[in-house]
């Protein structure tokens, strides 16, 4: 939460743009040519209303396509920028490099990853959702930058569904786990990760993808981030979607008091549910509810 | 000459020296070294049919009855009719309850008059069959062989033991022949009789680890836990680890994972990671159906009823028989059925509760006869139970049945437990069963509910079919077979007659919707929906006809034609979700939830099912379903775990459990403090 503010002060005060790349590669087949640029469309459509961004999707794209869309975003955009690039399609990995098959001559990790290094903004998020994608991350990692593949290794080479769930999660409110109006980049990566393993499940068919995110610039990509494999800080303070009034709120200055003590109420919760197993039930409960009634009426306040 | 002579007289010294030791080693179970005699042997001696055949017996003893199987065609390859290795054909295909046993028993007898073992085995398959006649007349031709033919003795003492005549003058007084007797019992579903000759033979001789660790099985399959722990562990310590006894004793150490839950009539166990999902649901269709049994039978079980549900369909397998593979979904036990989970197979593969039922009617007919009623006669039941508990429920016209129609491979009713026990040919199971169900339907629909009611009573009696039919219907079994043949046909023959065109027009009406010609496709395919209507499987014209039907904007006769397709049985949960939404679109919201409820029978591992059914409930004032949903959804751990501690709280607080909705609210707010819906009701319910 306290990251949150910090993000959303940095916003009122500098009108940091976010670009958004699309890629969706070739299909090979009908069936997946559609799927492919029916996401990447779904994904534009719900990426338009937001503030402050730029959106680009490029379906079916050439290489050339894609270096042309990242060669003019490295000349526009500011170091307070941040940038989103993702990736739909079929991947391969020969054990030395990854590509995504794109029509024409295909773009590999190394290439994609000299184009993003160009950009000066220095938040960085790389979505790859292609078969094979975990084969990208060795290349594509770097400190300031989240990488997400839908395979945990360059050897997942059937085709994926993470994209699919991707795309929910972007329309999904759902996603939005901590109901803060911001769909970060770690709760679109659970959301869509859990639905992966629901579908494999569901079908009762062995799980050939399974995701990873890398945000420590140095890491190989965990299945699950959290504080102990120290993994997820980025991307958690990463703000893929603004949705509701948060935005709105954020741009007013009378109202930074009352977000400020929003925050510390929010910290005090926090600090509570750290903890929680030291506690009684009963006097855990009661502290929390005290606090969260207090903190419901800072923010009845705010929405005034 | 001389030097060859030698080299003779050692070879053959050799060869004898080398069967005899292998004989030895093999006796005093030490498999591997008899095992590599019997290799030397084979290499030394390729051409000697005699010593395959019995290293093929040694694999079959030593659970390995593929490489027995191959041993044993090998030695009729040298020689034709080798009667020990079509005796050893004929054992391999009883072990598997393949038709084809009785076959190589009989080529072996042709080969070897003089061979009991073949003679012995007739009589056995013979029981099995259910034909007691015809095995005693089997085993007496084996005891005109010999008088001390103990298995043929087995054979008269199980037929004399399974009418209840305890005091046999066949008595084997032998453990292996116990052994045969217990497994005959097993097979007739009498396992309380058939562990106590499990117990016998091992009594006598307590090495006999095949007995022992079918007793543990027994054991396990009643929920006799210890002891059939016991029992198996004490085969496995004894070098006795075939696959029954190695998955069984596997199985048994994950019953760690599940959770047991009771109420006054019914135990349940559930796996841990879905006993908080499946509970409601399984308990209270458990407590429906034996309230439905209870009037019907008018019958009264003495004790709760266990039922088992495994996700894991190779763990119900082994549940069952001891081996993975078994294509059934619910087996039953006495008391104790054990059944797949809904999550253990691809959704709208199966009805979970329709299985549930039609295992309930077994422990009800089971229990009422003491176990002596035919299997066909306790399937059948159980499947007329199905589609009597709701017409939507239990299994459709299949082609197998169609084909077995078409080519007049039903069986005759007095014969119709062959075609459970020992099948003719693949389908033939899936037939009898549909077979057995449609004769109780027939029975049902022609004389009443009591007349199946006086059947079950029959059989308890001890009444073999023929009798029974003569006895209730005052006609022979043959006539009973042609009146219900002559209802049968009238009515599938649309179907039947129509089968092979419906085929190849399928594929015309596929290519049609292909090529968006909907008008074309909608008329050709209403056509063929009506002459294979029961056909809801992948392709099916109501699907086709529904997207048809959308694609030209016709939302009504869409929601028309998928409205038939789950009142016909459809499963497919993505089908009756798409006709959820489409009625839920119309407005029609009750109808809505009640084609979602369907799917809680069919695949309740879905959170997005329950999330929506709970809306649905909420929002039409039914807050006891809403509850129930919306916990269902919490318990499958959701992706958004503060809307849906939200969405209980609302439901509770309009149940008026103000209590219960704080506690939810505090849930939903610990995981999202910002949540401003949960917020706004805090600050209200706070006033």
């Amino acid at each position: 939460m306290k990251l949150l503010l910090a993000l959303l002060l940095t916003s009122v005060a500098s009108h940091a743009t976010t670009y958004y790349v699309t890629v969706s590669g070739l299909g090979g087949e009908p069936d997946y040519e559609q799927h492919f640029a029916m996401w990447a469309k779904d994904i534009e459509k719900s990426l338009k209303p937001a503030a402050d961004s730029k959106v680009e999707t490029l379906v079916n794209a050439t290489r050339e396509q894609v270096r042309g869309a990242l060669g003019s975003i490295a000349k526009e955009a500011k170091p307070q920028d941040a940038l989103v690039v993702m990736l739909i399609g079929h991947g391969s990995f020969d054990g030395y490099e990854y590509k995504i098959n794109l029509p024409g001559p295909d773009l590999s990790a190394t290439e994609l990853a000299t184009l993003l290094d160009r950009i000066p903004a220095t938040r960085q998020l790389v979505v790859d959702m292609t078969s094979c994608s975990g084969g990208a991350i060795e290349f594509l990692r770097k400190p300031n930058r989240v990488v997400i593949a839908a395979t945990k290794s360059g050897t997942e080479k059937n085709a994926t569904v993470f994209a699919r769930y991707w795309v929910e999660a972007l329309s999904d409110p759902a996603a939005d786990t901590d109901k803060n109006e911001v769909v970060s980049a770690l709760e679109a990566f659970r959301f869509a990760d859990k639905k992966t393993a629901a579908f494999y499940e569901q079908q009762n068919r062995l799980a050939t993808e399974h995701p990873v995110l890398e945000d420590t610039g140095k890491g190989e990509g965990v299945r699950a981030p959290s504080p102990e494999n120290g993994e997820g800080m980025l991307a958690a303070q990463f703000p893929l979607l603004r949705i509701g009034s948060t935005a709105a709120a954020a741009k007013d200055p009378a109202k930074l008091q009352l977000i400020a003590q929003k925050e510390n109420l929010e910290q005090k919760i926090d600090k509570l549910k750290y903890e929680k197993a030291a506690i009684p039930p009963d006097e855990y409960k009661k502290q929390l509810a005290a606090l969260l009634l207090e903190l419901a009426k800072t923010q009845e306040e705010i929405d005034k | 000459m001389k030097l060859l002579a030698v080299i003779l007289c050692a070879a053959a010294s050799l060869s004898a020296q080398t069967l005899q030791q292998a004989e030895s080693l093999w006796k005093q179970h030490r498999y591997e070294e008899a095992n590599s005699a019997f290799r030397a042997l084979v290499a030394a001696y390729p051409r000697n049919a005699d010593y395959r055949v019995r290293w093929g017996r040694l694999f079959l003893e030593r659970f390995n009855a593929q490489e027995a199987a191959k041993l044993f065609n090998e030695a009729l390859e040298i020689q034709p009719k080798q009667a020990d290795a079509l005796l050893g054909l004929a054992l391999v295909a009883a072990d598997g309850f393949e038709a084809q046993a009785t076959h190589f028993a009989r080529q072996a007898l042709e080969a070897d008059p003089h061979l009991l073992e073949a003679q012995e085995l007739l009589a056995r398959l013979a029981l099995e069959d259910n034909d007691p006649a015809k095995a005693a007349a089997e085993a007496h031709k084996a005891l005109n062989m010999s008088a001390n033919a103990v298995q043929a003795k087995a054979i008269l003492a199980t037929i004399d033991w399974l009418n209840d005549k305890r005091d046999t003058t066949w008595d084997p007084h032998n453990a292996a022949a116990y052994e045969t007797a217990a497994r005959i019992f097993v097979l007739n579903r009498r396992y309380e009789e058939g562990i106590q000759l499990f117990r016998k033979a091992v009594a006598l001789q307590p090495d006999l680890w095949s007995a022992r660790s079918q007793l543990g099985i027994n054991l396990m399959r009643l929920g006799q836990e210890a002891e059939a722990r016991a029992n198996l562990e004490m085969c496995y310590a004894n070098q006795y680890r075939d696959a029954a006894t190695v998955n069984t004793l596997r199985l048994m150490d994950s019953y760690k994972n599940f959770v047991t839950f009771k109420t006054d009539r019914t135990i349940l166990r559930l796996h841990k990671k879905e006993a908080e999902l499946l509970h409601p649901y399984f308990e209270s269709e458990m407590l429906r159906a034996l309230a439905t049994y209870d009037k019907k039978y008018g019958f009264k079980l003495d004790r709760p009823v266990q039922v088992e549900v495994y996700p894991d369909h190779e763990d119900f397998a082994v549940r069952t028989m001891g081996m993975p593979g078994l294509g059934a979904l619910g087996v039953t036990f006495g008391y104790v059925v054990a059944m797949d989970s809904p999550s253990g197979r691809p959704p709208g593969t199966f009805h979970w509760a329709s299985t549930m039922w039609h295992e309930l009617s077994h422990v009800y007919v089971l229990n009422m006869t003491n176990f002596r009623v035919p299997r066909w006669f306790t399937e059948g039941l159980a499947v007329h139970e199905e589609t009597a508990a709701s017409p939507e429920w239990g299994d459709r016209l299949d082609p197998h049945v169609i084909m077995a129609i078409k080519d007049h491979k039903l069986l005759p009713v007095a014969e119709l437990d062959r075609g459970f026990v020992r099948p003719e040919y693949p389908a033939q199971v899936v037939v009898s069963y549909f077979q057995a169900g449609r004769i109780c339907d027939f029975i049902n629909h022609e004389w009443g509910w009591q007349k199946l009611l006086a059947m079950v009573h029959d059989f308890a009696g001890g009444a073999t079919t023929p009798a029974v039919i003569e006895k209730e219907f005052g006609i022979k079994p043959e006539e009973f077979d042609k009146r219900f043949m002559t209802v049968l046909t009238a009515e599938t023959k649309k179907t039947v007659d129509g089968f092979d065109d419906w085929r190849k027009d399928m594929k015309k009406v596929a290519a049609e919707y292909k090529d968006r010609d909907y008008e074309a496709m909608i008329r050709d395919a209403s056509g063929l929906r009506d002459t294979y209507p029961d056909y809801v499987e992948t392709g099916n014209a109501y699907q086709l006809l529904a997207d048809a039907y959308l694609e030209k904007g016709d939302k009504k006769a869409a929601i028309a034609e998928l409205d038939r397709y789950a009142k016909v049985g459809g499963r497919a949960p993505d089908t009756l979700k798409q006709l959820a939404t489409l009625l839920e679109e119309a407005g029609n919201r009750k109808e809505a939830a009640e084609v979602l409820d369907r799917l809680n029978y069919i695949n309740p591992v879905d959170e997005e099912l329950h999330r929506r059914l709970g809306d649905l409930y909420f929002g039409m004032g039914n807050t006891a379903g809403a509850i129930r949903e919306y916990q269902a959804v919490l318990a499958k751990s959701p992706t958004d775990p503060a809307a849906s501690h939200f969405n209980l709280a609302k439901a509770y607080r309009s149940a008026n459990r103000p209590d219960a909705a704080k506690d939810e609210l505090l849930l939903s707010l610990e995981a999202a403090p910002g949540f401003r819906p949960a917020q706004k009701m805090l600050l209200e319910l706070s006033k």
